[in-house]
């Protein structure tokens, strides 16, 4: 390949943006505080988003079959409260967290069940999981909270190391991300994943167990929604029914700015990584700017609009020629899948899916 | 087909433009006072979307402007302690002196809390106390026996003292409201309240529909009932309803604790004859000038040490309600139809 056609195809993958994003926002947030550009805050920066990280990692392999999750908070919720339940018992802590992992699985197989075996929408089921398991977690724990975690314990969501500047939770993000990376791009079942998602009755045909897959991407959802609480719980010492309240936004944000496509089919691990990094970073500048919390909350939904637009015209632009292909996009988004489906034969074997 | 993505991909870019044009112009507008020389102060409410923390702010920029400091007041959206980490690791990294918090989890904030210490950034609470050892000192609204007398008094002012009362309360298990329960019960001990009897206690779950159950079960069960107590914001306005519906304003007495939002067309309908809180501007005043204090070196936290908060007057650190050290505000204050329209929360 030549420079210039190595040189035309980085720039022509979402992540290249995604980077260029990453340094905008940042020269935006240096001018704006001396403090930003310093080697502790930018190694800081993501620590308090890890936990919306491993979820999001989660919901990218839900989003790549084509369903979605919208219940990964209150799952992660649940989780945390049955650990600290089990923890405030007299539990080793180690022990109450390997529970509340099984206890997270659980809630993300009865929401795979209700989608892959009986066939129901994903966002309806897990908008109805979402609310249950919010209401689940109140049942438990009530208003109180536990906090007496042992440093230990805490130090995997709130340590550093390397001469204090190293945070832990970092590098569990970072270690998942690369492990459910190499899953989603080099195994079997990632790659019935993307053809479960770009068309499921063709996977079908073609001899993929969609109902199983599908089953297991919501528990691995579920699993990493408990993964996360883990961290979450380490991160701020504290496990009450309210955790994770008000990061949806950023779990969904991160994986379709992440370049998934929300319609299924396309998407990559370090899109999302990237994708996090970027909400991580500008909610980080935006504070140093004093830009309060409802407003912020505006930004991250206008970029979690315009990342959709915007895949919605790169698809476009993949599969037809035709001048008014965006126009025809965002047409299609709004007709839906099936439409979407008869122009679009499939996107796995397409060369600039990006993969 | 390369055209139709580099047209994507322009759109993308043009969005992301926009987003942080849009950013940058938000900032503009972003609710830092002046820069002048003094400290710089952090205000983090538990949230900037409930009304009560922006009269907070109200009365601490006025202090940060009295002292010559410069006050940001910034929070999340949603109301957990969590979501305040972000603005406390960003606070700290900005340089500011000082944070002044209120927390909905006074457990979640401490770690990041402590990091900000560590920097040398001095912490203090008020309103909802952090963890006591994150934190210089607490400041806070009022102290238990104060709400207990404040609101046999309110009560008391209004049936002339003479009569069957009854308490309506929020959860049998409210450590809060029986802690008050028990300092009203005290304070009924006392020679001006000889002829005050207090009847019943019920329990309306800080729920709108139970509390108006309960207060229709008062009425009904207790003729001779002068007067109601509900130290609850649920209670008091459902009581207030109730006694609307029953066309029993004026006849049987109503006080409690309430937000001056919630109670306003009771109090001017005469529902409620008063009803009690503390002054929010004057909270996040004294909490303001408390941190400054602090930053100057003249409050460690000491028991005893004594400071002059601006026009609210002489103020002392003590132990509060088993908690220390703490800087209270003062007696609950009295809304009555003649003043409730100074106050917006």
């Amino acid at each position: 390949m030549t420079a210039k056609g190595l040189a035309g195809r980085l720039l022509g993958r979402w992540e290249t943006l995604l980077v260029a994003g990453i340094v905008g926002v940042g020269i935006w947030s240096w001018t704006l505080s001396p403090f930003f550009l310093t080697r502790g805050n930018l190694l800081d920066l993501v620590t308090p988003y890890v936990f919306v990280g491993l979820m999001a990692l989660g919901l990218t392999f839900v989003v790549i079959a084509g369903e979605i999750d919208i219940s990964v908070a209150s799952t992660l919720a649940v989780s945390v409260v049955c650990f600290a339940q089990i923890f405030a018992a007299g539990v080793n802590v180690w022990l109450a967290a390997v529970a509340g992992l099984a206890v997270a699985t659980a809630l993300g197989l009865a929401n795979g069940l209700l989608v892959g075996i009986l066939n129901l929408p994903s966002l309806a089921i897990t908008l109805g999981t979402l609310a249950a398991y919010q209401g689940l977690a109140y049942v438990i724990l009530g208003g109180e909270g536990v906090a007496s975690f042992p440093t230990s314990y805490t130090n995997v969501g709130g340590g550093y190391i390397a001469g204090n500047q190293l945070p832990v939770a970092l590098l569990i993000l970072l270690g998942f991300a690369l492990v459910l990376g190499l899953v989603l791009h080099v195994t079997r079942f990632g790659r019935y994943l993307f053809t479960i998602g770009a068309n499921r009755e063709a996977a079908r045909f073609s001899g993929v167990p969609v109902g199983r897959v599908r089953v297991t991407v919501f528990a691995l959802s579920g699993l990493m929604a408990g993964i996360a609480g883990v961290v979450y719980v380490g991160y701020f010492g504290s496990a009450r029914a309210d955790a994770a309240t008000g990061s949806l936004l950023d779990v969904v944000t991160a994986v379709v700015l992440g370049g998934v496509d929300i319609f299924g089919g396309v998407g990559s691990m370090l899109g999302v990584l990237l994708a996090l990094v970027l909400v991580a970073e500008l909610r980080n500048g935006m504070q140093l700017a004093n830009i309060g919390g409802p407003t912020q909350d505006i930004v991250i939904g206008v970029l979690l609009l315009a990342a959709i637009v915007a895949g919605n015209l790169l698809r476009a632009g993949r599969t037809s020629g035709f001048f008014p292909g965006p126009i025809r996009g965002l047409r299609r988004g709004v007709i839906g899948r099936q439409a979407d489906e008869a122009v679009r034969p499939s996107n796995v074997e397409s060369p600039e899916s990006g993969r | 087909m390369k055209h139709r993505k580099k047209l994507g991909l322009a759109a993308l870019a043009a969005g992301v433009t926009l987003i942080i044009a849009l950013a940058v112009a938000l900032s503009a507008g972003a609710g830092t006072t002046k820069r002048q020389a003094g400290y710089k102060i952090f205000f983090l409410p538990k949230t900037t979307t409930i009304p009560v923390f922006t009269q907070n702010s109200i009365g601490a920029k006025r202090a940060a402007k009295e002292l010559g400091d410069t006050l940001t007041y910034n929070g999340p959206t949603a109301v957990t302690g969590p979501a305040q980490v972000p603005f406390i690791n960003t606070a700290a990294r900005q340089g500011y002196n000082a944070i002044v918090i209120s927390t909905p989890d006074g457990n979640a904030v401490a770690p990041a809390l402590k990091r900000a210490a560590a920097k040398g950034v001095k912490v203090v609470s008020y309103d909802a106390d952090t963890r006591p050892d994150s934190r210089v000192i607490f400041v806070a609204p009022t102290a238990n026996s104060l709400i207990g007398t404040s609101q046999v008094e309110a009560i008391g002012k209004q049936i002339g003292y003479k009569g069957d009362i009854a308490i309506l309360s929020a959860n049998v298990t409210s450590p809060n409201q029986n802690t008050w329960i028990k300092f009203m019960k005290i304070a009924l001990k006392k020679p001006k309240y000889k002829n005050m009897k207090l009847v019943k206690i019920a329990y309306g779950n800080d729920e709108p529909t139970e509390s108006a159950k309960q207060t229709q079960g008062l009425i009904q069960a207790y003729p001779n009932l002068k007067g109601i107590i509900s130290p609850t914001t649920v209670g008091v306005q459902a009581a207030a309803q109730e006694l609307q519906q029953e066309g029993k304003c004026g006849k049987i007495k109503l006080t409690g604790l309430g937000l001056p939002n919630d109670m306003r067309k009771y109090v001017k309908a005469g529902c409620a004859g008063n009803f009690a809180l503390w002054n929010e501007q004057d909270l996040g005043y004294l909490a303001t000038y408390v941190a400054h204090y602090v930053l100057a070196g003249k409050l460690t936290g000491k028991i005893g040490e004594t400071f002059k908060a601006g026009h609210l007057g002489t103020y002392k650190v003590q132990v509060s309600d088993g908690n220390k050290p703490v800087v209270v505000l003062g007696p609950p204050l009295v809304f009555t139809p003649q003043n409730i329209d100074k106050y917006h929360f």
